[in-house]
């Protein structure tokens, strides 16, 4: 131990400059503090144990259920090998428990369905034989990859035909916490509403949950009373769709086809769909390929729009499809500058085109949408 | 719809639950039992509710299976804490223990899954095209007219205006006095008790057949435990429980309404309104309602079981 009385300026600037050279070290040269590693040994089907983690329950009809069609892809795959699935898992302690579990069972790749952060990353630092995926995750390690879906193109396709068909201009939002996936969505679901409609504006109520049907509701009901009529929203639940039904707005959802809650209200949803990705991964696992990626899935393969509901008008449709074959073909990029952020000033420049890994973080309001954040 | 309308609608909406889970705790604190199991006879409610109308789409049904159900365990209740006389407190934890456990547990498969039948508006002519008050008020479910209107004062009626409402308040206020005069304690308080319950499982199920309307793990949310405030600030009246539940409804709905209006103030704070009102609820009987504690005081034998013994 170091006695502070007794040291002396020139051992305290020692020590200083070994602290600083450690650390320089640490950021510069990652692999010599930590040995880079090489593809995780493969395994053979009958022993792999393969874990989901999810943030809400599988019967949500929604963001869940999706993950849970993916983990029933995986498992039609390698029927031989053993699952392991966890609901409801809280944003806390409880959390890395649970994970800590998973690597105690033998897991050789685990999933976790949202973005788990430190509770996620302790247990994935001690389990270097267990490969880590961590949804809407923005960490690489040794042992650690993320996945996420780029929402913001069928979400702008869908604002398309919002500003068509909204009358009052005023577009609702169900919001749960002011992080990225919100943001990137509220933004793109106005720009392509304005495409349209140059007034529209966006109001948001942020509930802080992903799923709080009751929560939802009544921000629902608040944002209808408030002009609003068209609301749109990053729910796992079907709550604002049938508020939208019972008041005669429409509304537009995320994660799966949930027309009969509101048949008359509905217009499209982000679809999500996770399967091909998890038997990609779970393959790689199992051949030893497996190496930590960050992977974006894009519009037409893992996300995308549904079909229109029943009572949108086929030429809003047409106009909003158009929009979305544009982008598929690679002919438009929505995402543009100039791009003004709440307070007016410019925070993309003219002419300048941002990608999918710039629109995964992208964290202000821009012009015209009010509610999230602060 | 303005301002004031959309927030007096969402008001009685929200307020229903609290205000018929109140007065299920009225009934019951009124013949001396506190039942601290509200939080956990509304999960029960609230999956018995959902469960019923998954099975056989009438949300009336689903509103019967609950009272049902709430009774039951009502009766359980009773049984522990009147017949045998265990500590009320105690037991009403354990109570809301097991419901909201049980709820979860049975609740699994239903998590998330919309209602598939639930109670529609019921417009009441002439009356909804009062301004303001009309299209809040009378263009709600058949269950907010129930909640407000005829069960407090039929209730009231029956406490404070007739032979049996002062024996079953004298249970609460003098079980041995009552006793004495040849009232029926035991028989009195458990049945109250029972019908107590009955209400705040009928109070869970509103929230899956009305006001979500769909089950998933932790929608009480607390509720109970504001009922149970509730009923001290509304000094154990069932007028008064059911506008105390409507001042809070609109606490709630000033939530959403602020965010939606954009009101420069933190969504964070918005959230906490209820339970910043929760806290002013518990404070008020206190300091206000001490001048007025002949008409707000706790029934005397409150908490108390009865031996005759120790008469």
């Amino acid at each position: 131990m170091i006695d502070p009385s007794e040291l002396s300026r020139r051992r305290f600037m020692q020590l200083g400059l070994n602290v600083g050279a450690a650390a320089g070290a640490s950021m510069l040269l990652p692999g010599l503090v930590r040995p880079a590693r090489a593809a995780l040994p493969g395994i053979s089907e009958e022993e792999a144990v393969i874990a989901f983690g999810h943030v809400g329950p599988i019967t949500d009809e929604g963001w869940t259920w999706s993950h849970h069609q993916g983990l029933e892809a995986v498992k039609a795959a390698y029927p031989k090998a053993k699952y392991l699935e966890v609901e409801s898992i809280p944003y806390s302690a409880d959390a890395t428990r649970t994970f800590r579990q998973f690597v105690s069972e033998g897991a050789n790749i685990l999933f976790s369905t949202s973005n788990y952060g430190d509770f996620f990353y302790d247990v994935a630092n001690r389990a270097p034989d267990t490969a880590f995926l961590e949804c809407d995750g923005r960490t690489l390690g040794d042992n650690l990859g993320w996945y996420y879906v780029a929402h913001w193109w069928p979400t702008f396709v869908v604002g398309v035909a919002a500003g068509a068909l909204s009358k009052t201009g005023k577009l609702g939002y169900v919001a749960s916490f002011p992080v990225p996936s919100v943001y990137s969505s509220t933004n793109a679901f106005l720009m392509g509403a304005r495409t349209v409609n140059p007034n529209a504006t966006l109001q948001a109520i942020t509930i802080n949950s992903w799923f709080d049907p009751q929560a939802a509701t009544q921000a629902g009901t608040a944002l209808i009373d408030n002009g609003c009529d068209f609301l749109f929203g990053i729910m796992d639940e079907a709550g604002y769709l049938q508020v939208a039904e019972q008041r005669g707005v429409w509304a537009a959802m995320w994660n799966t086809d949930i027309r009969r809650y509101g048949p008359n209200a509905y217009v499209s949803s982000i679809i999500v769909d996770f399967k091909q990705y998890y038997v990609e991964q779970v393959k790689a696992r199992l051949e030893g390929k497996w190496a930590p990626a960050g992977t974006i899935l894009k519009m037409g393969a893992g996300v995308d729009r549904d079909a229109w509901g029943a009572k949108v008008p086929a030429d809003v449709a047409a106009k909003a499809d158009a929009v979305r074959k544009d982008i598929l073909d690679g002919k438009f990029n929505p995402f543009t500058g100039p791009i003004k952020d709440s307070t007016g000033a410019v925070r993309v420049k003219d002419g300048e085109a941002v990608d999918d890994a710039w629109l995964y973080n992208w964290d202000w309001s821009i012009e015209g949408v009010t509610g999230v954040g602060s | 719809m303005d301002l004031i309308t959309g927030i007096l609608s969402t008001a009685f909406l929200a307020g229903g639950v609290l205000a018929l889970a109140a007065l299920g705790e009225v009934l019951a604190e009124r013949v001396g039992v506190v039942n601290l199991g509200v939080e956990g006879l509304m999960a029960l409610g609230a999956i018995t509710g959902i469960a019923t109308v998954v099975a056989y789409p009438s949300p009336t049904l689903g509103f019967l299976a609950a009272l049902g159900v709430g009774f039951l365990f009502g009766c359980l209740f009773a049984l522990a804490t009147v017949t045998w006389r265990a500590n009320q407190i105690l037991c009403g934890l354990a109570l809301t223990l097991i419901g909201t456990g049980l709820a979860a547990t049975v609740g699994k498969a239903y998590s998330g899954t919309p209602s598939p039948a639930v109670f529609g508006r019921v417009e009441i002519p002439l009356l909804v095209d009062i301004p303001v008050i009309g299209r809040a008020f009378f263009a709600q479910n058949v269950l907010v007219y129930l909640i407000f209107i005829i069960l407090p004062v039929g209730l009231h009626l029956l406490m404070f205006r007739t032979r049996h409402g002062l024996n079953l308040r004298a249970v609460g206020e003098n079980p041995a006095a009552a006793d004495a005069a040849g009232i029926a304690v035991q028989r009195i308080r458990f049945w109250y008790v029972a019908a107590g319950a009955a209400l705040a499982a009928g109070a869970g199920a509103y929230l899956t057949l009305a006001f979500v309307p769909s089950w998933s793990e932790g929608v009480v949310a607390g509720r109970g435990w504001i009922a149970v405030a509730l009923v001290i600030f509304a000094g154990y009246r069932p007028l008064n429980a059911v506008l105390a539940a409507l001042l809070f409804g609109v606490i709630t709905a000033l939530g959403f309404v602020g965010q939606a209006r954009n009101w420069p103030i933190a969504p964070a704070f918005l959230s906490m309104l209820p339970y910043l009102g929760t806290i002013g609820f518990i404070i008020v009987p206190v300091i206000a309602w001490h001048r007025m504690r002949q008409w707000m005081a706790a029934p005397a034998a409150l908490g108390e079981p009865y031996f005759r013994d120790v008469r």
